[in-house]
C-alpha cells in the first residue's frame, strides 16, 4: 500500500527572489516579480461591477502573495480524520474505470503544448520526482475546511521534466477525467506547494479524493483543486477551452481566482 | 405660528449623506448574499476545521430547514460574486468617508462623547428617556445623543473592522499571506462563525436605527439624511402643545 518513498532527498524551497527567478528561468525566461501586473487579472475580465471587484480583488492579494510565502502547514496530529469527499467520488468514465481496474498502471500523464519536450509521464515516472509532502487545510468556497497531508511532485518539476515552457505560455490547462478542466497562471505553477499529488496521509491518495493524481494549488479554494488529472497542455491563451473563461469552474459562474 | 418655533439645520454634510446610502445598499447585498452564500452549507463550527458530519455547534436543521431545502434556498455562486463585489464597494466607500471626515475637526465633536455625557447621571437619564421612546427636543435633538454616538463609534470602529478582519480570515489566500491572523482567531472555522455573529449583531443595530428613526420622527430623519435639512420643534413650542 504505502508506496509512497520518503523524502529521499527532499528538495529545500527556501524561497529566495533570486532563486524563483532562477528557476523559473529555466522556464523560459519570463521574470517574475512582485509587480507583474499579468498576474493581477484572470485571463477573461468578467464586465461590471463584479469583473471591477475582481481585478481588486485578485491584484490586493496577489500583490500580498509577491514573495510567493508558503501557506501555513499544520502539525500531522492536526490531520482530519474522514476528510470529505465532495463533488465527482468516481468518475463516470469508460477510460477512467479501466484505469482503475488496472490500478493506474497504464495512466499516463501527457505534458504538451508551449513545452519544449513534450513528455507523458506514468505514475511510477511522478513518484521517482523529486517530491513534497505538506500537511495544509483545505478550504471549501461552500464553507467547510478540514486539514490532510499530501505528497506529490511540484508542478513546476513536472514542466522542467518537460523541457520548460516557452515564452509564449501564460497558462497551464489541466483537463481532468469525468469532465472536469481547470487554468492556472504561472503565479501559481511556480509556488513550490503546488503539487501534483499522489499521496494523502501517508497512503496512496484515494478514490473519493481523486486517484491516482490530483492536483494542491493550496491558495485558492477547493474548486481550484482538480482531482482524477487526465492531461496538462500549456497554452498562451485560454481559448477554445469550454466556454473560453480559463476553467470550468468560471464557465459555472464562479470566480477564476479562488484565492478569496 | 407653528413655523415660528420651528428651525431648520443643516443636518448631515453632503459627504455623510452619499456614504451612507452607498453603505444601505451594499449593507443589504452585503447580508443578502452573506445569506444566500450559508444557506449552501447551513451549519457552524468551531475551531480549524468543520464539514458535514462534523460536530456542529449550529445547524439550520435543528430549527426546521433541511440541509436540502437551505441549499434549493440558497446561491453560493450568485452569493459569492456579490458579496465580494459589495465587500468591495464597502470597504471604498467606508475609507472615503474616513478620510474625507477624519482631517474635520467637527467630525470628532460630533462623533465623539463629552466627559459631560459620559457621566453616569447623564447616561442614565439618556437611557430611561430611550426606554420612553421619547425623542430628544430642541437644541438636544440637533446632535447626536450619547448613546447613538457610542453605538456608532462601536459600529464604525469595532463591528465593521471585525467583519473585514474575520472575512480574511476565511479566505485560502491569507493562509499565505497571513497564517497569523486565521490562528488569531482561533481557526478558519471559528472565524466563519464569529462573521455570522457579528453580521447579526449588525442586523440588530440596523432594527434598532429603523425604531429609533420613526421615534424620532422618520420623515425629518429621512430627509435630513437625503437632502440634509432637518427641522427642530423648540421645546418651547413642546409645552404648548
Amino acid at each position: 500500500m504505502s508506496k509512497i518513498r520518503k523524502h529521499e532527498k527532499p528538495e529545500e524551497f527556501t524561497l529566495t527572489r533570486r532563486k524563483l527567478i532562477s528557476r523559473f528561468g529555466a522556464l523560459g525566461g519570463i521574470l517574475l516579480t512582485g509587480c507583474d501586473t499579468q498576474f493581477y487579472k484572470p485571463p477573461i475580465n468578467r464586465g461590471g461591477l463584479i469583473g471591477i471587484a475582481d481585478t481588486l480583488t485578485m491584484a490586493s492579494q496577489r500583490m500580498l502573495m509577491s514573495n510567493q510565502q508558503l501557506v501555513q502547514e499544520h502539525d500531522v496530529s492536526e490531520i482530519t480524520e474522514n476528510f470529505p469527499v465532495w463533488n465527482q467520488s468516481d468518475p463516470d468514465d469508460e477510460e477512467f474505470q479501466r484505469l482503475k481496474a488496472g490500478n493506474y498502471v497504464d495512466w499516463r500523464l501527457p505534458i504538451t503544448g508551449l513545452v519544449n519536450n513534450p513528455i507523458s509521464l506514468s505514475l511510477e515516472d511522478l513518484k521517482r520526482m523529486p517530491n513534497r509532502t505538506q500537511t495544509t487545510m483545505h478550504i471549501c468556497e461552500q464553507g467547510w475546511s478540514a486539514i490532510a497531508q499530501w505528497t506529490g511532485a511540484p508542478l513546476l518539476s513536472v514542466l522542467q521534466a518537460a523541457g520548460g515552457i516557452k515564452p509564449e505560455a501564460k497558462y497551464i490547462m489541466i483537463d481532468a477525467y469525468g469532465g472536469w478542466y481547470e487554468g492556472y497562471d504561472m503565479f501559481d505553477v511556480v509556488h513550490p506547494q503546488t503539487i501534483l499529488a499522489y499521496g494523502m496521509n501517508g497512503k496512496d491518495l484515494p478514490l473519493g479524493n481523486g486517484a491516482p493524481v490530483r492536483l494542491r494549488v493550496e491558495r485558492h479554494c477547493g474548486y481550484k483543486q482538480l482531482k482524477f488529472i487526465k492531461s496538462i497542455q500549456v497554452v498562451s491563451s485560454v481559448e477554445g477551452f469550454g466556454r473560453g473563461t480559463g476553467g470550468l469552474n468560471s464557465d459555472f459562474g464562479f470566480h477564476w481566482y479562488a484565492g478569496a | 405660528m407653528l413655523e415660528a418655533n420651528k428651525n431648520w439645520i443643516h443636518r448631515h454634510t453632503t459627504n455623510a449623506r452619499i456614504c451612507h446610502w452607498i453603505m444601505v445598499i451594499s449593507f443589504f447585498y452585503l447580508l443578502y448574499s452573506g445569506i444566500m452564500i450559508f444557506l449552501h452549507f447551513p451549519e457552524l463550527y468551531w475551531g480549524k476545521v468543520g464539514f458535514q458530519d462534523y460536530p456542529a455547534i449550529f445547524k439550520l436543521e435543528d430549527w426546521g430547514i433541511s440541509w436540502e431545502r437551505a441549499e434549493e434556498l440558497g446561491d453560493r455562486r450568485w452569493g459569492r460574486n456579490y458579496h465580494y463585489t459589495f465587500a468591495w464597494v464597502f470597504v471604498l466607500n467606508g475609507l472615503i468617508y474616513l478620510i474625507w471626515n477624519g482631517w474635520q475637526k467637527k467630525f470628532y465633536s460630533k462623533m465623539l462623547p463629552t466627559r459631560q455625557e459620559l457621566s453616569i447621571p447623564h447616561l442614565k437619564s439618556e437611557v430611561k428617556r430611550h426606554a420612553k421612546f421619547r425623542a430628544a427636543k430642541g437644541s438636544a435633538a440637533a446632535k447626536y445623543n450619547v448613546l447613538q454616538k457610542l453605538t456608532y463609534l462601536i459600529v464604525l470602529f469595532v463591528l465593521f473592522p471585525f467583519m473585514i478582519i474575520s472575512g480574511f480570515a476565511q479566505m485560502p489566500a491569507f493562509t499565505a499571506i497571513s497564517p497569523e491572523l486565521i490562528d488569531l482567531f482561533g481557526g478558519r472555522q471559528t472565524a466563519r462563525t464569529l462573521h455570522v455573529v457579528c453580521s447579526l449583531l449588525l442586523v440588530l443595530f440596523v432594527v434598532v436605527h429603523l425604531v429609533q428613526m420613526v421615534v424620532a420622527g422618520a420623515l425629518n430623519q429621512l430627509r435630513g439624511m437625503i437632502i440634509g435639512k432637518y427641522k427642530i420643534t423648540q421645546e418651547s413650542n413642546e409645552v404648548a402643545q
